[in-house]
């Protein structure tokens, strides 16, 4: 079996591998993180901890899922908000963690209400013996506006509440950004003014995820009624890795530490991450809907990418495509690809076809005799629509031609990849 | 100890059913819908599927073939719709039939009445047969808007599908409910009447604008060396008594050979090892090669552990045991059982119906007859002989006595 290094150091701790699970239901005691580290996660942001006066009273049932065809958990959504544990119990936890797991790297989430309650918090965690501290600004269903998203959202807050965690511990200190927001750098700004180290990002995406049409009701029903809260899973990745990218690309951020959150399930979602900026990784969704045992596959797998790609440290990896992420103004446009089509790989379905003509431009022409597509290129654009649809891989980039009046050599254009030549 | 003959193999689940609906590659201009004898159209249900539609789906189903679902559970799928799916390109068909039957479950659950009585046109069509064509032509005829009169020589409805088709592969209570439905549509039925005895053809086109024979194929052939034998029975008189007394027949034999290798044989096998009997033996005329079951119903009976013997036609009998020829080879088989089953084909009873029968259809293409008020459909009627089939002739005689009569296409 591959044996690859998989540390990582982030924000001066160092993690045995990248993979955290997020704090939310998946480590909510002792027990819950103990098993999540025999199975090989290299650390924990145990459940969001809150000041000892506010009182956590779940709804049941408290969750939904976004289904497509056959496919469960696409989108997940959650109405759960912090720790229900005492805040005694709770630090006992981190403290039985740290002693029994040294190597392993235990994350406090905290959340106050006020100054005082984030300071007081910060000390605590850290008497507890926590590595490090992740300040939760970002819960999008508390059941106060003084915690949760709607402080994540005003960057004063964030600086001072920051400012508060920094006087009452010395610890490494990531803020968790929320997504529900149209530009992230003011608030990540406003954290790293306030001292913090690092971000984590993103919380869960404000949603409905489905209505009862019976009963008219959003789902999951409480006796009766519903209310919007905080979705994530695999449906969130791309918002995910855009807020990621740009944090990078910000100016004065390039360099910014982050934890990386955003419905990562597999290898290649966490490499992504990792390739955007992220240097941890942090799971929960995919870990409520198949266990902590994902973490065998995902370390696994990235082992083989590291092999692939011929690096032996994931620093190597970390933001390495930002620079491959440009403005839109920026693309050449100077050129376009056709596709081609493998009538030995055909099935004749004639999706491409159909495809082509009602969401492109009518360029595939289709012989209802032998049922098999062609191209025409006097219509193609070069969308590449025909290859999405594809479902047995017969369609993949063919000749490059530059548009009319256009320097250049179209064979140099680089259009091929992963997704356009394999199946 | 009758429970696994009555117990149908377990249908979809909401869950399941999308993940064969999302395997099916929705093609354009789909080579499935193309292939139903019935146009029942899978591409279009299947899409409704996918597309959380199942009313859509079931009036797809529905509004094309009366018997939607019998044929969800006793088409030979493998020979219309799947063996045209693309799918096949990749791995293996869709299962059609499986989602068909989840969609005319839906409907039977939801109790949704899709087929609508058309307005009244003042004429009237009796029917001599209520097997499937019979029923699929009065529904045809009931929704253009002719009232209709169903005869029946039996005392329940259905023909092969009630009398014949083991409970494990068609329930009853599904044939039920499709012919009630179609009762409710308006059809009138009259049981224990046999056309030529009771009542007169003449009497019936005196007083219907059109009469069609459906009579179907629905008695035994015997070969002459088995007449008179107390250990053999007919597969259609077997199957009839296994399934009226649902499974708790008195006199379940230790062993049984049975005779024939289309689908009724295959019936008869599975019944009797569904029944306990221990070794069953089924002797074929034709090679594996040129087998007349279906792939399905033969791989269920090979997996039931009945022992399949093929290119054997039988050269004597002497009592309860029954000596074989090879058919291409020297050699000779003979087998000792407690009872002979012969499912070596049905013949038609046309008898006083003025129709003519020759090798069990009539001898021309089409479903007119000498009489301008007669016509044909079913199983006497050229073409296929399965369910999906009579459901197709069932509607093209309908469209056909519907444009002598009215003058109308559709």
């Amino acid at each position: 079996m591959i044996k690859k290094d998989l540390s990582v150091d982030f924000l001066g701790v160092h993690f045995e591998n990248p993979f955290l699970l997020s704090s939310s239901p998946v480590d909510n005691c002792y027990e819950m993180c103990a098993k999540a580290f025999d199975e090989g996660w290299g650390g924990v942001v145990f459940k969001t901890i809150g000041p000892k006066n506010f009182e956590v009273d779940e709804v049941s049932p408290r969750f939904d899922e976004l289904t497509k065809e056959g496919t469960p958990f696409v989108g997940f959504k959650n109405m759960e908000q912090i720790a229900e544990h005492s805040l005694e119990e709770n630090l006992h936890d981190l403290k039985q963690l740290k002693e029994n797991y040294p190597d392993k790297i235990v994350v406090a989430s905290i959340m106050g209400t006020n100054e005082q309650d984030w300071e007081e918090l910060a000390q605590l965690v850290t008497e507890a013996k926590a590595d490090m501290i992740e300040m939760n600004l970002s819960c999008p269903q508390m059941t106060s506006h003084e915690m949760g998203s709607d402080v994540g959202t005003n960057p004063e807050l964030v600086k001072k509440y920051c400012a508060a965690v920094k006087r009452g511990s010395d610890l490494p200190m990531m803020a968790k950004m929320t997504p529900n927001i149209t530009d992230m750098i003011p608030a990540a700004k406003a954290s790293l003014a306030g001292g913090a180290e690092g971000i984590a990002t993103i919380n869960t995406v404000k949603s409905i995820s489905n209505i009862d049409l019976e009963k008219r009701v959003a789902l999951p029903i409480v006796n009766g009624k519903s209310s919007i809260s905080g979705f994530s899973g695999k449906a969130v990745k791309p918002i995910a890795l855009r807020f990621i990218q740009q944090l990078r690309v910000a100016a004065g951020l390039e360099q910014l530490p982050i934890s990386g959150i955003g419905g990562i399930e597999t290898w290649q979602d966490a490499a992504e991450f990792i390739l955007l900026g992220a240097t941890t990784l942090q799971v929960t969704t995919s870990v409520m809907q198949y266990g902590y045992r994902i973490v065998e596959d995902m370390k696994n797998g990235l082992m083989h990418y590291m092999e692939d790609q011929g690096v032996d440290h994931l620093s190597e990896l970390i933001g390495s495509a930002n620079k491959n992420i440009v403005p839109a103004e920026d693309l050449d446009r100077d050129y376009k690809v056709y596709p081609k089509i493998d009538w030995d790989k055909c099935i004749g379905c004639g999706r491409c076809y159909v495809s082509c003509f009602d969401g492109a431009h009518q360029a595939i022409t289709w012989d209802p005799k032998t049922r098999r597509p062609s191209v025409d290129t006097s219509k193609c654009v070069g969308c590449h629509l025909c290859n999405l649809v594809c479902p047995v891989g017969a369609i993949t980039t063919g000749e490059k031609v530059m548009k009319p009046g256009r320097k250049g050599n179209a064979e140099d254009k680089q259009v091929e990849s992963v997704r356009l030549t394999h199946f | 100890m009758t429970k696994k003959y009555e117990t149908e193999a377990p249908g979809y689940t909401m869950t399941t059913v999308m993940e064969e609906a999302a395997r099916c590659l929705l093609c354009h201009d789909a080579p499935c819908s193309q292939m139903c004898p019935a146009h029942t159209d899978p591409g279009k249900f299947i899409r409704s599927v996918r597309f959380r539609n199942l009313k859509g789906a079931a009036e797809t189903v529905r509004e094309n073939n009366a018997m939607g679902a019998i044929c969800a559970r006793v088409c030979p799928t493998e020979k219309y719709c799947e063996l045209a799916c693309s799918r096949t390109g990749i791995d293996k068909p869709i299962d059609i039939g499986g989602i068909q039957r989840f969609v005319t479950d839906f409907e039977q659950q939801a109790e949704m009445d899709i087929l609508q009585k058309g307005e009244s046109n003042g004429k009237s069509i009796a029917i001599v047969g209520s097997g499937p064509a019979g029923l699929q032509t009065a529904t045809t005829m009931l929704e253009r808007g002719y009232s209709v009169d169903i005869y029946e020589k039996s005392e329940k409805a259905g023909g092969y599908l009630t009398y014949g088709i083991p409970e494990y592969r068609l329930p009853a209570d599904i044939v039920e409910y499709e012919i009630k439905r179609i009762i409710n549509l308006g059809a009138k039925m009259h049981y224990n009447v046999t056309i030529g005895k009771d009542i007169t053809m003449d009497e019936l086109k005196a007083s219907n604008d059109a009469v069609v024979v459906a009579v179907g194929a629905s008695e035994a052939k015997v070969l002459p060396m088995f007449e008179g034998n107390d250990y053999v029975e007919s597969a259609v008189d077997f199957l009839a008594r296994v399934k009226e007394a649902k499974g708790n027949i008195k006199d379940v034999p230790a062993s049984a050979v049975v005779i024939g290798g289309g689908d009724v044989a295959m019936d008869v096998s599975t019944t009797l090892k569904r029944l306990d009997v221990e070794h069953v033996t089924d002797v074929v005329y034709e090679q594996f090669d040129e087998f007349r079951a279906s792939k399905k119903e033969l791989a269920g009976t090979q997996r039931e552990g009945v022992t399949i013997v093929d290119g054997y036609v039988p050269e004597s009998v002497d009592g309860n045991e029954v000596t074989f020829k090879a058919r291409n080879m020297d050699g000779k088989l003979t087998i000792k059982a407690d009872k002979i089953i012969l499912a070596i084909g049905q013949q038609v009873n046309a008898d006083n119906l003025g129709i003519n029968i020759e090798h069990g259809v009539v001898p021309y293409t089409g479903y007119k007859t000498d009489d301008p008020k007669v016509f044909v459909t079913g199983d006497i009627a050229q073409g296929d002989q399965t369910v999906v089939w009579a459901v197709r002739k069932g509607k093209e005689v309908a469209d056909l006595i519907d444009s002598e009569l009215i003058g109308g296409t559709k």
